[in-house]
């Protein structure tokens, strides 16, 4: 629209110059047109009076000729010599036919008429032109117009010679309506002469069309004589007449006037013409000018447009098509520069692109990416089948990895582990890097026999150890296949149960695990306690269970487990290993160890105020093993109970020990040191080695339930770990307990073996803290009996 | 053409005449003295002067005179004559002139001739007598007739009458393109006394056409 206006105003901007300018020309042209036209109508005038004046002239010259001859005559001479009036009447009449006169007057050397061919009309009277007598007397001869009857005459007077002169002989010749036509005829103009005497009705001659001599004759009552020659314009008729009126005075007063006039219409109609020629002439060449002005403005709007066309493309995304401007002008390197930044936009938008939808470490697709195409190839799979396969996995322990050998080193792991991936698969299956050491591969697969198959190829390339630098490592890595349709019907229903089989195979500590429906409800439900564990804090819905541990020398309770519960309102009562792990993976198992320290010591203070001596124990996640303020919290707790620190006994299970031996081991140290006893919980699971066992500042190694619950005479292989790990236990120092206690059977073994502690069910379940008082006061174990 | 010719009278209208006499004492005849002069004092040429005798008439003159015709012009240009006088015409050109007259003292002509006519034309009446050529327009000449013996082309304005009996007189003067003759003057000569007598020409006449051609002298 712009660029329409651009065009617009440029060509009505040129239009109007152009208009102005032959308006301009018009305007100056038409007036100096007028005033050409002023000057040679005048000019036409005075020449047209010239020309009347040479007209008469000549005819007056002509007609004193001939009446020069005339008087030259002898006979003539003769005649008028005679005096015998008579005979000069008659030889005046034959004169006055001679030359074909109107008149002819004998004047004598006094000035009096002596005879004339008017009857005698004049004779004896002086001659009425004296003027015109006066000149010939001084010149010989003489001629004029003169008011002779009403009508404008030409007198010419010449003198009878004999040969001195002895009288004077007049000619009076009427001025014909030819004289007037001759100069009509010669000039273009319109002559009208007329006499006007006192109180006679002037006797017009004209050239003018009946119409306006009429419309001249009504005029001429009202029109002085002028002096000298006068320059008008007088409207006659429907024209108007430039006319230029002259007067001549003659002896009796009369006057002769003369007009020449020229029609105005008339004398412009060559200029009309050629007016109407320079219009035509104009519109034309405004015509030509606007064709010239529009091509002009197409030819400098048209690479605007097709840059705005191209900018328009590149606006809509179009990075492909360049602008094609052949102009070497500064249009046509700005259509370069568009182009330049056209292809510069689409670098830049790829690499947007690419950073939007790759992960920028390993330059894998990112879950955005992976989404999407998992979206695409479950489009394409319900249409033309066959089954879409996923995988989730993350990396084993990579957090003790990164942790431990740097982030650095971290990354390059992971840099590595993608080229790898990679390597696995087909080119049209997918590897991603979801994020921190989360991957994840889409593939198509036609059954789930199939799709383990890939899954194992896929681990493959985890079976290499990674070498980066100095460092070689080995990486495990858990896998979670879910598969569409048999799994899911969409992609995040697929991912999550992708990451349920992950999780599945986690737990499993198998590398590989496939998605079991019905998982799903379980991994719902986490998700919804992880949000309300929290509130079941505040709600206070959870709760301390204990159970006794025995010395199994005295056969008395020594210790409680603090065990906790957590009294869903939906759910019913919770067992830790529901909740605990969530409790982890949402950062809130902080929370939840606090809140169990803080009860336990408060269950123990009270016990002690109602005189029974108990040790309470109390379970630590590894990541409370990376609390350092733990310590400080605990002695805190302790003191306002007033409790001495050895009251208080924290289990740490050998795996989570395991996870960052040095550093659990620093704060071990520093827990011990504030006097809190230690002990190592499910003691043969972890695979602790003996040095690192050797260095921790435990007091207690508690035999995993594993090796006891099914302990019996018979079951060597349990026989054997328990004997062997009570021998070690009591060879490091340590006091060894065992749990999972079911049977009188178990329990006697663990007493010959020499356990010195036992937990299980065949003393008591894990009681709340009202009916393990019960228990306290009932039981034989209780501290009751004793 | 006409025009150059009208600027001859329009000089010769400013004319003065001036005539002075010497009176002396002669035996028997007196003599007049005329000057005739125009206004501005110079001369008045081809002027005749002439006085004529009051109360008496003297014989006339039995005497001939010529007017010649020579390069086409009259030769003189005036010729004063006393009434009674024949004038001969000769033609002294190769070619014809026919000589005429209109005027009332002497009018006549003589058709195409060559040669001399056979008898001379006699002027009784007194009067000026305008001669022209009917062939040549331009030819012009004037007789003055006379009633007196005494008369005198005054050259040079000036004219001497001698041997004037005593007498009383009317002395005039004429002179070519005269308009309005200058007053006569009455003088009486008594003895032999010597009278002058002086005019001044006063205005020209109406321009005569042919003037200049008459001339044909300067």
């Amino acid at each position: 629209m712009a660029i329409r206006s651009f065009q617009a105003r440029l060509i009505y901007l040129l239009i109007a110059v152009l208009v102005l300018l032959e308006a301009g020309t018009l305007i100056s042209l038409y007036v100096a047109g007028q005033r050409t036209l002023r000057g040679i109508i005048v000019n036409e005038l005075r020449v047209g009076a010239r020309v009347l004046e040479r007209i008469l002239d000549t005819r007056a010259k002509q007609l004193s000729d001939f009446l020069r001859v005339l008087a030259l005559d002898f006979a003539f001479r003769e005649a008028i010599a005679s005096g015998d009036q008579p005979t000069i009447t008659s030889a005046l009449t034959n004169s006055r036919s001679r030359i074909d006169a109107d008149a002819v007057v004998l004047i004598g050397l006094d000035g009096t008429v002596t005879a004339d061919t008017l009857g005698g009309r004049m004779a004896g009277r002086k001659f009425p032109f004296a003027s015109l007598l006066k000149i010939a007397e001084e010149r010989g001869e003489a001629s004029g117009t003169v008011s002779f009857s009403g009508r404008p005459y030409q007198f010419v007077i010449v003198p009878v010679l004999g040969p001195r002169p002895i009288a004077w002989i007049c000619a009076g010749f009427e001025v014909e309506d030819r004289v007037l036509a001759d100069v009509r005829h010669l000039t273009s103009l319109d002559v009208s002469i007329w006499t006007s005497s006192a109180g006679g009705i002037p006797a017009l001659m004209s050239t003018l069309p009946p119409e306006e001599r009429n419309d001249l004759i009504a005029q001429m009552s009202g029109m002085s004589s002028p002096l000298q020659p006068v320059e008008t314009t007088m409207q006659l008729g429907n024209a108007t007449y430039a006319t230029l009126m002259q007067s001549l005075s003659t002896a009796d007063g009369s006057h002769v006037n003369t007009l020449l006039q020229r029609d105005l219409e008339e004398a412009r109609r060559p200029f009309a013409r050629l007016e109407l020629q320079i219009i035509a002439l104009s519109v034309l060449l405004l015509l030509v000018a606007v064709a010239a002005a529009v091509t002009f403005a197409r030819t400098v709007t048209r690479p605007l447009r097709v840059l705005a066309e191209g900018a328009g493309r590149i606006e809509r995304g179009d990075y492909v098509s360049p602008i094609v401007l052949k102009q070497q002008d500064e249009i046509g390197h700005l259509a370069t520069a568009f182009n330049q930044m056209q292809s510069a936009i689409a670098a830049r938008e790829d690499q947007i692109m690419f950073q939007a939808s790759h992960d920028a470490l390993t330059g894998l697709p990112n879950r955005t990416l992976f989404i999407d195409r998992l979206s695409q190839s479950i489009i394409a799979a319900r249409r033309y089948g066959p089954s879409v396969g996923m995988i989730m996995m993350d990396v084993d322990r990579f957090k003790d990895i990164n942790d431990t050998l740097g982030h650095h080193f971290g990354d390059q792991l992971l840099i590595e582990i993608g080229r790898r991936l990679e390597q696995t698969i087909r080119t049209s299956d997918t590897v991603a890097r979801l994020g921190g050491d989360e991957f994840a591969v889409k593939f198509t697969a036609d059954n789930a026999e199939h799709a383990a198959q890939v899954a194992a190829r896929v681990g493959t390339a985890f079976d290499a150890p990674f070498v980066l630098g100095d460092v070689s490592i080995d990486v495990n890595a858990s896998l979670g296949i879910a598969l569409f349709p048999d799994h899911a019907d969409d992609p995040d229903t697929l991912m999550k149960r992708a990451d349920i089989a992950m999780y599945d195979a986690k737990k499993n500590h198998s590398e590989i695990a496939i998605y079991e429906p019905g998982r799903d409800e379980h991994s719902i439900r986490r998700l919804s306690l992880m949000m309300e564990l929290r509130q079941a804090i505040v709600r206070d819905e959870l709760e301390l269970y204990f159970q006794p541990k025995i010395d199994v020398v005295t056969e008395r309770v020594v210790h409680a487990e603090a065990l906790i519960r957590w009294n869903h309102p939906k759910h019913g009562v919770m067992r830790p290993d529901e909740f605990i792990p969530l409790a982890e993976q949402s950062g809130k198992i902080s929370l939840v160890t606090k809140w169990v320290i803080r009860n336990a010591i408060k269950q123990c203070a009270e016990w002690k105020r109602n005189g029974i001596d108990l040790t309470v124990a109390v379970n630590l996640s590894a990541l409370d093993l990376f609390d350092s303020e733990l310590p400080t919290f605990i002695t805190g707790l302790l003191s306002d109970a007033g409790l001495p620190p050895e009251k208080l006994m924290l289990e740490i299970t050998e795996s989570a020990i395991m996870k960052d031996a040095a550093y659990a081991q620093r704060i071990l140290a520093e827990m011990k040191r504030r006097g809190i006893c230690l002990a190592i919980d499910d003691f043969g699971t972890g695979y602790s080695s003996l040095a690192h066992l050797k260095r921790l500042p435990v007091d207690e190694l508690k035999i995993d339930k594993s090796f006891v619950l099914n302990l019996t005479e018979s079951a060597t292989d349990d026989l054997v770990i328990v004997r062997s790990t009570i021998e070690l236990g009591h060879n490091m120092g340590l006091v060894v307990i065992a749990e999972g206690v079911e049977t009188q059977e178990s329990w006697s073994i663990l007493k010959r073996l020499g356990c010195d502690m036992a937990q299980g069910y065949y003393m008591s379940p894990p009681l709340p803290a009202s009916k393990f008082s019960e228990w306290l006061a009932s039981s034989r174990w209780g501290t009751g009996n004793g | 053409m006409m025009a150059s010719c009208l600027r001859v009278p329009f000089r010769m209208r400013s004319l003065l005449a001036i005539a002075a006499a010497f009176v002396t004492l002669p035996l028997a005849a007196a003599t007049i003295d005329v000057r005739v002069q125009d206004a501005r004092g110079g001369a008045v040429r081809d002027a005749v002067v002439y006085a004529v005798p009051e109360g008496r008439s003297l014989p006339l003159a039995k005497k001939t005179a010529v007017m010649d015709q020579k390069n086409r012009m009259f030769i003189p240009h005036v010729l004063a004559v006393q009434t009674g006088t024949s004038i001969r015409f000769p033609n002294s050109d190769d070619i014809r002139h026919h000589v005429y007259s209109f005027s009332p003292a002497k009018p006549f002509q003589l058709p195409l001739y060559k040669g001399t006519p056979a008898n001379p034309l006699l002027f009784s009446k007194a009067g000026v007598v305008t001669l022209g050529c009917n062939i040549h327009d331009q030819m012009s000449a004037f007789i003055v007739v006379v009633d007196t013996p005494y008369f005198e082309r005054a050259d040079n304005g000036k004219a001497t009458l001698a041997g004037v009996e005593p007498g009383r007189y009317t002395v005039r003067v004429w002179y070519p393109d005269m308009r309005d003759e200058p007053r006569p003057q009455t003088i009486n000569v008594t003895g032999d006394a010597r009278v002058a007598v002086s005019f001044v020409a006063g205005h020209a006449a109406a321009p005569p056409a042919a003037d200049h051609h008459a001339h044909g002298n300067p």
